[in-house]
């Protein structure tokens, strides 16, 4: 059997990616080094689920946050804009009023972001950046200038009053980064987040696209690990596997990290010493541990009272410790439910699961599975942990993401192409960077 | 009454080198100064008997080349002395222990890196070629009046079209770099260059200096790299002193503008700028003198220009926002040392070339970011960051013979501290700077003979820089360039007819450059700079 192309990995972006190939006609054969995940974080395009026909299950929880205060109390933060306003009041009745129209304007500069996400990046000084930008007009063009360097606390103390609200709202700002909520930059990551959601809220979904996709017929699956990639004359022509096997192929997409891609599983030898270096230099620190409980739960409860509550949680890992009072973030997962600890260092021996006994109720008695970052890596091939594989920073994003050098999805090896989350738009988004990957190379082929 | 074409308010440098610019082509110009002299935060002043004190700002280096030779400062008496080295000493176990020394000298420069570490010896000229590259790409920015993005007006669309002309020559590479820097940190940055933590450090420190964030904090790259735009043109090839203090930086900018014609009046405080019909008159002094002109510029922060001196009544209400936005967060304080004889540092004993230049209290990354940690919850750093110099090794007339005034920057001490600033509070900030400054250099308490401890708030008290901020606002990327002091006003007008602004927290802003300045006098003459 010959195949037109290699996907390694099994995430959303590598079976959207293997997908729209296959439906072009290739014969595609995905190498999965672990089984896909049973669920989803992040937007799913819908130019996605139109082209490949999906009948996605999107869980959208209703409220979409429940907020714990220090004092046993809650907040709770609904899909409806006029129901939340209702939650606020009994906090801030000046922060109610200004609700709607920080949805509004946040809204607008998230849809700027809809239409980058689902392209490839443009280039910086290009027209069609200049006028996607220009597009929004005078208020929502100053906004977006000045949001993008911003601090997420900066952006939120401009707006409200309440610290649970901004605790809750501010905890997108730092998701998966070595950053605190005043560091700047912050506020760009917050939109990230918002990419794709309706107006006033403030969650990405989550969606079973790559159970769906994995079961799919149309491309092929082989469950082994890879070994290396294989390059002939400067040309990547396939993949070796774990047990030796080698499978030829004119084409190989990685959706493994860049790191592993080009300098382990490929040959740094073929490659620009100063990319390779700049390569090593890709920041992609883990900071959060996932801890499953063998427990139920509604909804999506928050555990981020305060921004300088964040901000303090973030004090600690700068010097390799943990955070004695976390960000923590519970939903249920198919099994049980599974807590978002930030953060932690790299490994550590601290008993994370009694932390979140004591703080998040509903768990008190259950059993508990605890991955530091470096576990992580092991088990989901997240390099150092980091589910984005690159962290998402003004100076990893857009045109810059991972690298210039591979930001349009091809590598300086012929017919390597990268297809994973620290690709243009990156982690939080599900499919889109293997839907743009995709697009490239057909585009390439034609 | 005598009527003038432009009345300034303000003698700080930026407001002197706007009068001298437009004094030089031909206006009637009054500067109007609040305090008994020119200066504003740049000025000499003999603190203790004997002893003279760059009280504020301390040292040259950003003042731009053109602003020196088009105004001949030379002529008007500015002279500078340049520093040789930096010193970073360093504490290990508990004991003072080794160094790190950065000499002018480009092989001592080498040999005492490679001590260290040879790779980041090898990487150093590397290093230093991207910054200078850097600055040379920013340099033109520095000097143009920032367009309007979100404008239709056909002149800003040109600008707009002429300046995305200039970034799209750039080569690629070179503006991806560009970005890298302006949405970094500066401990990110430096990471993937070198790996000795003193080297990090005291680089690193450069990047944080004015400003409320921490060296890991993105944005802290380009504070960086604005700091860097000294070594350029040839004309400094360092940071230095000016002969006699920075006061006489004012002094000689003060002279030039008086030699074109303008017109200086100190002790003359600006109550409030005169609107009538939504256009500027004049000012009214305090004491309820009138002055009339044609236009008033103002060098003052946006803050106290809009909020104070024009009032809200006259500013339509987005305006008015967006300068209540405006970030300030003043998080730097300056102790000066009259000493009894020069200190005496442990690493490295006795007199020599290293007391001739700058020592930077700056061990690792971590030490200013426990720094930083301490000031962001309201408190001094208990071990604050400091930036040394001892301007009397270079201009003994600065101190009696054989005695020595020492100038420290510290940072950082939050404006809002929890508590409010008091007269116990500002000696406690003096306390952990003699503390911190002995554990390095253990002769300082015995040759302490006076110290002057200036907290932000005695800054603000004094100079009028809203909450104590040296650059009359951060320099953060959501307040440069088009959004300094607000979108849509950054070409040196406000929204009054008649009203312009020339002070640093208009676009380029910050430290001695004077940049605003000539910005703003060239806008207002309808010239392009």
């Amino acid at each position: 059997m010959s195949f037109h192309a290699v996907v390694i990995g099994c995430g959303a972006d590598s079976l959207v990616a293997a997908h729209l190939l296959a439906r072009a006609g290739r014969q595609v054969l995905v190498i999965e080094e672990r089984p896909a995940a049973a669920q989803d974080f992040g937007w799913v395009p819908p130019q996605i689920v139109a082209e490949l026909d999906l009948a996605l299950q999107i869980q959208a929880p209703d409220p979409w946050a429940t907020a714990l205060l220090g004092d046993g109390g809650r907040l709770e933060l609904w899909r409806d804009m006029r129901r939340t306003c209702e939650s606020l009041k009994r906090f801030s009745e000046r922060d109610a009023q200004r609700w709607p129209e920080f949805c509004r304007r946040m809204a607008a500069l998230a849809r700027v972001f809809e239409a980058l996400y689902t392209e490839p990046p443009a280039e910086p000084l290009s027209l069609r950046l200049a006028l996607r930008v220009r597009g929004l007009g005078r208020e929502g063009m100053t906004d977006l200038l000045r949001v993008l360097p911003m601090s997420v606390a900066e952006l939120l103390d401009d707006w409200f009053e309440c610290d649970a609200l901004k605790g809750a709202l501010g905890a997108m700002g730092i998701l998966n980064i070595r950053q605190g909520p005043r560091s700047g930059g912050t506020a760009f990551r917050f939109l990230h987040h918002h990419v794709g959601s309706p107006a006033g809220v403030f969650r990405p979904p989550r969606s079973n696209v790559s159970s769906l996709l994995r079961q799919r017929p149309g491309i092929y699956v082989n469950p082994s690990g890879v070994a290396r990639i294989r390059i002939r004359g400067g040309r990547a022509d396939g993949v070796v596997l774990d047990n030796g096997d080698e499978i030829g192929a004119p084409m190989v997409i990685s959706g493994v990290d860049p790191c592993r891609s080009l300098l382990e599983l490929a040959d740094a030898a073929w490659l620009d010493p100063e990319l390779a270096r700049a390569i090593g230099n890709i920041r992609c620190h883990g900071v959060a541990a996932r801890i499953s409980f063998d427990a139920s739960m509604q909804g999506n409860t928050v555990l981020a009272p305060s921004l300088d509550y964040l901000e303090r949680a973030y004090d600690e890992v700068k010097y390799g410790r943990v955070s004695r009072a976390p960000y923590l973030e519970a939903h249920p997962a198919p099994q049980g439910v599974e807590v978002h600890f930030q953060y932690v260092p790299q490994q550590g021996n601290g008993d994370l699961a009694a932390t979140v006994r004591r703080l998040l109720p509903g768990v008190e008695d259950a059993q508990a599975r605890v991955l530091y970052p470096g576990d992580l890596q092991r088990e989901e091939g997240w390099p150092q942990g980091q589910p984005y594989h690159a962290e998402l920073a003004l100076d990893q994003a857009l045109w810059m993401r991972p690298l210039p050098e591979l930001a349009q999805y091809q590598t300086p090896i012929d017919g390597l192409w990268l297809c994973g989350p620290a690709t243009h738009p990156g982690g939080g988004i599900a499919g889109a960077s293997g839907y743009n990957c995709a697009r490239a190379i057909l585009k390439e082929k034609r | 009454m005598k009527k003038y074409d432009v009345v300034i308010i303000g003698g700080g440098h930026n407001g002197l080198v706007c009068a001298a610019y437009l004094a030089r082509a031909g206006k009637r110009v009054l500067v109007l100064e609040r305090r008994s002299r020119v200066g504003g935060a740049a000025l000499s002043e003999e603190v203790f008997p004997g002893f003279r004190f760059s009280v504020f700002s301390y040292v040259v280096s950003l003042l731009r080349p053109e602003i020196i030779r088009e105004l001949e400062l030379p002529r008007h008496g500015l002279h500078i002395l340049p520093l040789e080295s930096t010193l970073t000493p360093l504490r290990e176990g508990g004991k003072a222990g080794d160094y790190l020394a950065q000499w002018n000298d480009h092989d001592r420069n080498r040999r005492e890196l490679a001590r260290h570490s040879l790779r980041d010896a090898e990487a150093y000229d590397e290093f230093g070629l991207e910054l200078h590259q850097m600055a040379r790409l920013i340099k033109p920015i520095l000097a143009v009046a920032p367009p309007d993005p979100a404008s239709l007006h056909p002149r800003e669309l040109l600008d707009l079209a002429r300046l995305a002309r200039m970034f799209a020559r750039i080569e690629k590479k070179k503006f991806n770099t560009l970005w890298k820097l302006l949405t970094m940190s500066s401990a990110d940055y430096l990471d993937t260059w070198f790996e000795t933590e003193a080297l990090k450090a005291t680089k690193s420190a450069s990047g944080i200096i004015g400003t409320m964030l921490g060296p890991r904090s993105p944005g802290t790259a380009y504070v960086l790299l604005h700091h860097y735009m000294g070594e350029l043109d040839g004309v400094f090839r360092a940071w230095g002193f000016a002969k006699g203090g920075n006061g006489s930086v004012s002094a000689a900018i003060a002279s030039a503008a008086r030699g074109f014609g303008a017109e200086i009046r100190t002790s003359a405080p600006v109550e409030k700028v005169w609107v009538e019909n939504a256009r500027a008159k004049g000012v009214v002094l305090e004491g309820g003198e009138e002055v009339r002109a044609h236009t008033v510029v103002s060098g003052a922060d946006p803050r106290r220009t809009f909020l104070g001196l024009v009032g809200e009544k006259h500013l339509p209400g987005e305006f008015v926002e967006s300068i209540r936005r405006f970030k300030f967060r003043g998080a730097s304080a300056k102790v000066n040392l009259a000493l009894g004889e020069a200190p005496n540092f442990t690493c490295m004993p006795g007199p020599g070339p290293h007391l001739r230049g700058a020592v930077s209290i700056s061990p690792s990354v971590a030490y200013l970011e426990q720094a930083y940690d301490d000031a962001k919850y309201g408190e001094i750093s208990r071990r604050p960051y400091m930036d040394i110099v001892i301007p009397s090794m270079l201009d003994p007339a600065m101190a009696p013979p054989g005695k020595h005034v020492m100038s420290i920057f510290v940072q950082y001490a939050p404006y809002r501290l929890n508590g409010g600033w008091t007269d116990a509070r500002r000696e406690a900030l003096g306390d952990a700077v003699i503390d911190t400054l002995a554990e390095y250099a253990p002769n300082i308490r015995s040759a302490l003979l006076h110290r002057q401890v200036v907290t932000p708030a005695d800054i603000e008290r004094v100079v009028g820089l809203s909450e104590g901020n040296i650059f009359q606002g951060e320099l953060s990327l959501q307040q440069m360039f088009f959004l300094r002091p607000a979108p849509a006003w950054s070409r040196y007008r406000t929204p009054v007819e008649g009203l312009w602004q020339c002070g640093s927290g208009t676009h380029p802003g910050g430290g001695v450059m004077g940049a605003s300045g000539r910005n703003a006098a060239l806008a207002l003459l309808g010239e392009r700079a």
